[in-house]
Parts: structure tokens; sequence; C-alpha cells
């Protein structure tokens, strides 16, 4: 079964565009990665998808029900964490989580022990106030809101901004937790690596379009890398002729370039540099796009 | 019911303080009146000496001063003043402040509908113009009897705090539905605040000339005229079917426009 379902979903701002024709299944059961650059359209699907926003044309379904019509019966089975979180300044941290937890039709009091449980994993204090948290503090309520009602499907606008690499862990280890029980999550980023990490499948989306949905696995296989190189004397551009390589960029001693394939062949060609120090990245996903996708696109 | 809680405790303080307010006036206004009569100064006399093209731009013809229920009837202008200006603001700002806080995409985020939200809030903001009428009111009654040397006084503060409390709809509905179809949370207050501003004017307008008779439809403050109700002794039918009819209009457009708008988050 579907969980999320969205056909021809079209969302425009006035004039500007929001998201073109976005077609998009997510299976039950399943960790679904959403990525692409900063505007492409992710945060208008998700708000779509919660009623926030309407569609200008198109339609979406949440548990086989229209995003529209059912909405609030659609959102107590849903939980949300939204990229910028905030809430109501004058609050104590355990009156919005309460406040949160009144929407729902669950146990009142399983809830509240899991509020407590999920406090004290994230070491957040429950007596103060919303005001006086730090962003990350605050980023945590929000994770709490969102999955003390422990829902069936969990949706997270970047999720991970403002969070320090150990909370961020412990949140992935949660998020997989969830996942084993049942919960199907969808999960937005501008982060490659974040994705690769959680998700089974990711769409990638750009400029309003959902441009390609890969298994992660296939991602990694293509997966691209940025190679910086220092070498001894001024390298010759043939030297590089290696499939997979592109963007080659030579400046005096040093050589950049991104490659694509299996990581043995690089490193035979490396071999027989003289260098004097080399680096390898995660290029950034507008780098991925231009020299991946966009030839893609072309062929 | 938990919409309904949240607001009336983050409007609490804020309550407290208008009715302190509305009490503060209604006492100092009253006071007044006192110390003139205890100082022997005739109001009416010196009421007299002024023009009359003033007096009546200021709405203080038709009361006689020298009754506390008179001098209450002038004081009314201010205090209706005073109410559509916190029921304004209280609509606009019930309505608009989820977005305007940008908690919206937390409150809307949850299994609730915009219905629903609107429909606690609205409730809550008419338990608060309830509360608001009631501090008035006993306050009226309190502080003119004080000072009404044995006047009876009580039929004219209750027609007038039942216009009062109609007005009060009117301008919190108002507040509601401009927060319901503006899109700029941070400015619907103000656009409400002028709407009341403007009607406030055309009052004055109706006030100055007998030719500008007809605009007194544009302004509730016209309805509920102190010297019209106070000599009538009853609410105009027109005038109260008119304002219900403005009420209801305002609830639709509210309900209507909020529900089917995207959220600004």
């Amino acid at each position: 079964m579907n969980v999320i379902e969205t056909t021809k979903l079209t969302k425009y701002y006035g004039k500007s565009r929001g998201i073109i024709d976005v077609d998009m299944t997510v299976a039950e059961g399943e960790i679904y990665g959403f990525i692409g650059p900063n505007g492409a359209g992710k945060s208008t699907t998700i708000r779509t998808l919660l009623g926030l926003i309407h569609p200008t044309s198109g339609s979406a379904t949440i548990f086989g029900k229209d995003v529209t019509a059912s909405g609030p019966e659609i959102r107590q089975e849903v939980g949300y964490l939204p990229s910028e979180v905030f809430y109501y300044d004058d609050m104590r941290v355990i009156d919005l989580l309460r406040y949160s937890a009144s929407f729902y039709r669950k146990d009142r009091t399983a809830i509240e022990a899991r509020i407590k449980s999920l406090a004290e994993l994230f070491d957040l204090d429950l007596k103060k106030k919303i005001d006086d948290l730090s962003y990350g503090n605050k980023k945590k309520v929000g994770i709490i809101q969102g999955l003390a009602h422990e829902p069936k499907l969990i949706i997270l606008d970047e999720p991970t901004g403002g969070l320090d690499p150990l909370i961020q862990q412990q949140f992935f280890h949660l998020l997989k937790e969830e996942n084993a029980k049942g919960a199907t999550i969808l999960f937005s980023s501008h982060i490659l690596s974040e994705v690769q990490k959680l998700c089974d499948r990711v769409a990638i989306i750009k400029d309003g379009s959902i441009i390609k949905v890969e298994q992660i696995k296939t991602l990694l296989e293509n997966s691209t890398k940025r190679f910086k190189l220092e070498l001894v004397e001024t390298p010759v551009a043939s030297a590089f002729a290696v499939d997979g390589v592109s963007d080659l960029a030579i400046t005096n001693h040093s050589v950049s370039f991104l490659y694509r394939g299996r990581v043995n062949e690089i490193t035979k060609m490396l071999a027989e540099q003289d260098l004097v120090d080399f680096l390898v990245e995660e290029p950034d996903l507008e780098e991925i796009f231009m020299h991946y996708y966009k030839k893609e696109d072309e062929q | 019911m938990n919409i309904y809680l949240r607001e009336m405790k983050a409007h609490r303080t804020g309550l407290i303080w208008w009715c302190i307010g509305m009490v503060g006036l209604v006492a100092s206004g009253m006071a007044k009146y006192d110390a003139y009569q205890a100082a022997g100064v005739s109001v009416q006399e010196m009421m007299a000496g002024m023009p009359k093209a003033v007096l009546t731009v200021f709405g203080m013809t038709g009361f006689d001063l020298t009754k506390a229920s008179g001098f209450y009837g002038v004081l009314f202008l201010y205090i209706g003043l005073m109410a559509a200006i916190h029921a304004a603001l209280l609509g606009s700002h019930l309505v608009s402040k989820e977005e305007r806080d940008r908690t919206s995409e937390f409150l809307y985020a949850k299994p609730v509908s915009r219905n629903h939200a609107l429909t606690s809030k609205l409730l809550a903001g008419l338990t608060m113009l309830v509360i608001f009428n009631l501090a008035t009111l006993l306050s009226s009654f309190y502080f003119v009897n004080l000072f009404g040397q044995g006047e009876s006084v009580g039929a004219d503060i209750r027609i007038l705090m039942m216009g009062l409390f109609l007005m009060q709809l009117i301008f919190f509905t108002i507040g509601t539905a401009v927060a319901g179809v503006i899109r700029k949370p941070k400015a619907a207050p103000s656009i409400a605040m002028s709407i009341m501003f403007t009607a406030f004017l055309v009052s004055y307008l109706v006030n100055m000339s007998e030719n500008l008779q007809f605009l007194k439809y544009l302004s509730p403050f016209k309805y509920y005229d102190a010297a019209v109700l106070m000599a009538d002794g009853r609410l105009d039918p027109v005038y109260v079917a008119l304002s219900v009819g403005i009420v209801a209009l305002a609830v639709l457009g509210t309900y209507r426009f909020y529900s089917a708008r995207d959220l600004s988050v």
C-alpha cells in the first residue's frame, strides 16, 4: 500500500512556481528521501500534503484519503517537524507538548510517558520556558511534538539544522527505531550524505519537478566525489583522461575534478601521480546536478 | 476546547488591563462630575459658553449635564471608542497571531481543521467581549450611583451597555474578517483599526452637518448614539438589524476566506 501518493500535484504562488506535476509514491514502511537544492519545491510539496497550502491543480492522498478533504483525519496519524521551528514563547516546554498532545485521540497517559522518555533521551528540560531555549533545544521540542503520538507517517522537512552531531545521531537512531516499528518516513534534505545514511529510496527535485527517483543503492554506486590533488610537478591533462572524470580544472600544481565510478579505477590512476597532498570530498548537490543530472537530461 | 483555553490564557493579562482601564475611565469620568457639583460650577452654564458647533461635533448636545446620567452619556462616547479599539484589536489579533508568530505551521499540522480552530478562537473572543462589557457595566452602575445623588440610572446604563455590546461585536468580527482575508498577518490589526477610526470620523461628520445624515448608516458609532438611546429607552430595530447583518456577513467572510486561503508560514 502507498502511504503518500501525488498525481500531477502543482502549486503556483500567484505567477511564481512552487511545484509542477509532481508524481510521488511513498510505500508503507519506507524511508523516502526527498532531496533538492533550496527553493526546488520540497517545502511546498510538504506543506501541500499537510494542507497548510492548497494545490493549484492535481491531487494528493495520504493513507488513501484526499489531503484537502480529509486533512484533520489524516493528520491524526502524521507527525511533522518543519525546518524552522516556532512555538508559543510564553509557554513552558511541557505546556507546549501537552497542548500538542491534546489534539490527538490517542491515550493521553501513553503520550505523556513518551514525552518524558524522549525528553530524557535528548536531555531537554521540560520546565523551561520556550522563550529561554536555544535554537537547538527548540528543535528538540519539535522532534518530541512530532513523535510523541507515535504517528504512522513522519514528515521531516530539513530537520537536522541546528542539531549538533551527537543529537543528530540519536535522532537518526530514533527514526530508524520508529521505522522498524512500522512508521513510514518522508525525509526532505539538501544534504546528500544525510539522505544516504537513512533512506531506502530518494526523489530528486529540481526547479519544482521531480527529475529522478532512485534506490539509494544505485545512487551510492553512482556516487560522485570531488577530488582535489596537489602535485610535485605541473600535471598533464591527458593523465586524467579516465572514464568518469568530469569538470577537470588544472591550475599550476593543483588539479580538481569530479569522479563517478568504481573507486579502484581512480586509485590506480592516482598511484601513478607524484602527489604532495590530496582531498576527496562529497560534492554538494548543485555540483551533482550540474555534472550528472544535467548531462543525463541532455542525452 | 484546547484552543479556546489556550487563547483565554494567552489573553488573560491583556484583558485584565483593559478591564482595569475601563473601570478607571468610568471612575475618573464620574469623579469629575462629582467635583463640578461640589465646586458649585454649573456645567450647563459652562457648556452654554462654548460654541454650539463644537458641542455638536463632540456629540455633547442632547444631554442634561446637571444630572449624573447626562454626564455619563457624554462619557459613553469615550467608553464606546475604547470598546471598539479593544474589539477590533482582539478580533484581528486572534485570527492573525498564529501566522504572525509563525506558529501556524505547528497548529495546522495538528489534526484540526481551520474552521474548528476559528470557532474556538471566536468563542474565546466572545467570552472576552462579555467580560469587558460586564466590567464596564458593573463599574458604571457603581460609580454613576455613587455620584448620582439618588438619580435612577439603571435603565439608561442597561440600554447603553446593550448598544455597546452590539458595537463590540461589529468591530470584533470586522477584525476577524480582515485577518481572515489578509495574508499579511502584521497588517491585519492596523487595517482593522483604520476601518474602526474611519467609522469614528464618519460619526463626527454626521454630527457636523445635516446634509451628511445619510452617512450615519456607515458608522456603528451612530447606531448606538447615547443621547438617542437614553431618550428613546430602546434600541432602534433598524440599527439592530443592520448590526446583525454586518456581524453575520463578517463571520461568514472570516470562515470562507480563512479556510480557503494558503497560510503564510
